[in-house]
């Protein structure tokens, strides 16, 4: 049959399952009554340019069913979600759920802009935040919400308090900071040129004083606004009684500047308004590259706290009523359909159901609980309709646990002291005391003038500029980070590849780290001839992983197959499918089913079985398992060569993770752990003193990645695992796990070559300094020139080659 | 060259290259790169409709203002 688009959301369908109708004179037809809603809305509204300007892209179909508008105005909801602004209009942060294009945009933010009441609607396509303002006297916020819905969307709130605005926030400053500073750099080079070359040729005074006038006045800003971040961190250093990096640079700068102002005033000696500019420029530009790629807060896990159900439906004498989940005591009875979340731990009351509990155990399969068996929140149930006596409350249960355990531990990061901050502190008193002494060297001991001693001391402080020392670190970790990225390794933040560098243990998540996180077919038994067009129909009757692990094995191993059409089909819980293909009864199963249809079998296996049996004749058995990841076993032991101990950390059975650890020879192993036990035992090893390398890929796995001081996200896995991570490996590769390490320890041992030329550096010149035989000038030339050396050092990582 | 167009020369190019510097500062604090998808699409999509909209919705935030004022003014409390 021929297939048409969707009028609203250009998805393909069969023209018999579609609504056809006429809107406008115009012949339309819809894949459901939420696209038509849709589409008849935004014609009433004059808004049918919203599909040119939608072009080839498709949108998802539209969802019509939503209860929970009430809860958007409750007064708990508004101290929670909504400000109030300066003139007295509410203001909300939104995710919008559904953007697919600058369309989407486009019709949000003109649909909003059309409803009397919103004062301001902003959407940011990149990453679907939008906010809104609204006069709350004219429109309540779930009209708001009701609006953006009866478009096609969803919009959850989510609290923009957190740190992703506060390090947007800081990096904004900064590059506001650089750009006045590098534009007043530039400037006053090309003006230090003209002095310089008068320097050597010869200028008269009136020249040199509209040159210094002008230097003058570009170097000012940079002192005092850009350079504010460093006379900000010496004052806080200065409090906490410690001289930092910062004190030496804002004493540098500061002394020079003065200095400066004074020979440009008395035309005694020369001005060094170009060194100013240049030291506050360069460790800016050194400190910003440390904050630019700060870690992203956790996007998705206030979508998960945004898009959890504030209501349940709680079953008491009186009848059924919809309760705020805050309000429901232990011991209640509450009624979930299939498809709902649990929210709250409880005890099953009756029946049995089975649970999707990937977010707690990372194991994709359902789990069959029985009357009586305990329900942990978080699972998802899958088939039918439940009742369950509540155990905790709402805050007590594992769900709100976790996320509050989530949201602690990326913000409580350990945090590694970098080996640069270490000798900065040093640095700087050491210097300072230096540049004393030579003053009062000269001035007292030598008795030469005022102004020489001064010169003299002042070349000191120039010349041992921490240049080189502040961009030792942020110059190689940029280089390593870019190397990295082209291997499809990202870090999200420079400095984890020291911490990573230094890392002295690797947790690892078993299934779809070390494994392939879906069952796979490792034995294919035939017994009889079979038509495997009707085994593949079967098994993408079933949404189950086992038999869609079937399915690709039968796509892999034959050709020429077709689905075909598949009556009277019935899925059996935990057993499998049945169904009527080709006028024949197949069933599809594991052994369990095979028995409720007295169908005599026996194989015994410690693999998931898949039996097909055709008219009750059994044609066919497959084994599943998880299989091991091609490379994982020479990955173990290259991570074990490098001096990094490895340990397994996984939610799955004794005997399946045992297995595997045998497989892989890891003796560290910990099995059948919730999200919070795992998390538990990173603190363990933190409290051994061990630098823990996390790799993981589940929800299961997120309060774990986030305590741990490296955190790993296998390309593929899930959003919140990916948000707390501070490294995504693209490819999910183990390989590049490996390189990742490689890469890490070889950028630190860069940095400390760095940080050895730069002391090396200083070792030279600042004798020769004190000595009396530099004169600032010339310390200005030599700092860029050491600046150079390290920058140059620190690309050689571009070049090295991994030994594989 | 006289000292007064050297001078001169330098505060008009120092001036002017402050200018756009002030402007891109400007652009960041209100946000306007904030968003690269939108910026560039505004540049394919923007036309006329979106100017007006914009008017319109600064009317719309000076009558609500308006309103609030005078709400505020009847405002008598409860005797």
């Amino acid at each position: 049959m021929a297939k048409v688009a969707c009028s609203h959301c250009k998805l393909e369908f069969d023209e018999s399952v579609m609504i056809k109708k006429e809107v406008n004179g115009k012949e339309c037809y819809f894949c459901c009554k939420g696209c038509e809603g849709v589409y008849e809305l935004l014609n009433s509204k004059n808004l049918e340019s919203f599909y040119e300007r939608l072009g080839n892209n498709k949108l998802e179909p539209v969802e019509t069913k939503f209860d929970d508008l009430e809860r958007f105005d409750a007064p708990g909801f508004y101290q929670k979600y909504v400000k109030t602004t300066k003139e007295g209009f509410k203001e909300i942060n939104l995710i919008i759920e559904g953007i697919h294009c600058s369309a989407c945009v486009w019709l949000n933010e003109k649909v909003l802009h059309q409803t009397p009441g919103v004062i301001e609607a902003v959407l940011n396509y990149s990453n679907h935040k939008a906010k809104v303002i609204w006069d709350d006297d004219e429109i309540k916020l779930s009209k708001i919400i009701e609006t953006i819905r009866a478009i096609g969307y969803n919009a959850y709130p989510y609290d923009p308090a957190i740190q992703e605005e506060k390090a947007k926030k800081l990096r904004n400053e900064y590059y506001t900071r650089i750009l006045v500073a590098i534009f007043a750099t530039m400037n006053i080079m090309w003006i230090a040129i003209a002095e310089y070359t008068g320097y050597f040729t010869g200028m008269e005074q009136s020249k040199k004083n509209i040159l210094n006038i002008a230097e003058f006045v570009l170097a000012t800003p940079t002192l005092f606004y850009s350079g504010w971040i460093f006379f900000r961190g010496a004052y806080y250093g200065l409090k906490n009684r410690f001289i930092n990096m910062d004190f030496l640079v804002s004493a540098g700068a500061l002394l020079t500047y003065l200095y400066s102002i004074w020979a440009m005033v008395t035309h005694k000696g020369e001005v060094y308004f170009d060194s100013v500019t240049m030291i506050i420029t360069f460790v800016l530009v050194g400190k910003y590259l440390e904050i630019l790629s700060k870690r992203q807060a956790v996007d998705v896990l206030d979508k998960i706290i945004g898009s959890t159900p504030t209501e349940l439906m709680v079953i008491t004498s009186e009848g059924k009523k919809l309760t705020p989940i805050e309000n429901i005591e232990i011991g209640s009875t509450i009624e979930l359909k299939a498809g709902d979340k649990v929210v709250i731990d409880g005890v099953l009351k009756n029946g049995s159901a089975s649970f999707e509990m990937s977010a707690l155990t990372g194991e994709s399969e359902p789990v069959v609980k029985e009357a009586g068996d305990e329900i942990l929140s978080g699972s998802i149930v899958l088939d039918s309709k439940i009742e369950y006596l509540t155990t905790k409350k709402a805050n007590e249960s594992l769900l709100f646990t976790i996320n509050e355990l989530l949201s602690d531990a990326v913000t409580k990061k350990p945090h590694i002291e970098q080996l640069a901050n270490k000798i900065s502190g040093y640095f700087s008193v050491i210097i300072l005391s230096i540049a004393l002494l030579t003053f009062i060297g000269w001035y007292f001991w030598l008795g030469v003038s005022f102004e020489k001693a001064l010169i003299i001391s002042i070349s000191v402080i120039v010349i041992a500029c921490p240049c080189a020392l502040g961009l030792a670190t942020p110059m190689a970790t940029l280089v390593g980070i870019s190397r990295l990225a082209k291997e499809g390794i990202v870090f999200k933040e420079a400095r984890n590849l020291e911490t990573m560098a230094k890392a002295t243990l690797l947790a690892l998540d078993k299934t779809g780290t070390l494994t392939q996180g879906k069952p796979q077919v490792v034995n294919f038994i035939k017994l009889k001839e079979f038509d495997a067009s009707i085994l593949y129909t079967l098994s993408k009757l079933s949404k189950h992983p086992i038999s869609q692990g079937v399915a690709k094995f039968l796509q892999e191993r034959f050709s020429n197959l077709k689905e075909l059409e598949a009556n009277e089909v019935k899925e059996l819980r935990a057993k499998g499918v049945v169904a009527t293909i080709n006028d024949k009864r197949v069933l599809g199963g594991n052994l369990a089913l095979m028995q409720e249809f007295n169908i005599q079998i026996e194989h015994k296996s410690s693999n998931s079985l898949y039996i097909v049996a055709i008219e009750n004749e059994v044609v066919a058995i497959f084994e599943l398992r998880d299989t091991i990841k091609a490379n994982a076993k020479e990955f173990i032991t290259s991570i074990k060569k490098l001096g990094i101990k490895v340990a397994m950390l996984t939610g799955d059975k004794k005997e399946v993770a045992l297995n595997v650890a045998k497989e892989l020879n890891i003796e560290e192993v910990y099995y059948e752990l919730l999200p919070q036990d795992k998390a538990a035992l990173i603190e363990k090893f933190h409290q051994k003193k061990e630098i823990v390398v996390m790799a993981g890929d589940g929800i299961n796995d997120s309060i774990a990645l986030a305590k741990s001081d490296i955190a790993i996200a296998m390309g593929s896995g899930a959003d919140v695992a990916l948000e707390v991570s501070d490294v995504v490996l693209l490819n999910n590769s183990l390989h590049s796990l490996k390189h990742a390490f490689i890469l890490s320890k070889k950028v630190f041992h860069t940095i400390k070559e760095n940080l050895a030329l730069s002391l090396l550096y200083n070792s030279i010149t600042i004798p020769l300094a004190v000595l009396g035989f530099v004169i600032p000038l010339v310390a200005a030339l030599a700092m860029s020139l050491s600046s150079l050396i390290v920058v140059g050092n620190s690309f050689r990582i571009f070049k090295y080659k991994i030994k594989d | 060259m006289s000292d007064n167009i050297i001078a001169v020369m330098l505060g008009i190019s120092t001036a002017l290259g402050a200018f756009g510097l002030f402007a891109l500062i400007w652009g960041i604090k209100t946000g306007q790169f904030d968003d690269v998808n939108k910026f560039l699409d505004g540049a394919r999509f923007d036309g006329e409709d979106e100017l007006k909209d914009a008017v319109m919705m600064e009317k719309k935030k000076q009558e609500a203002l308006k309103r609030k004022k005078e709400r505020e003014k009847n405002y008598m409390p409860n005797d």
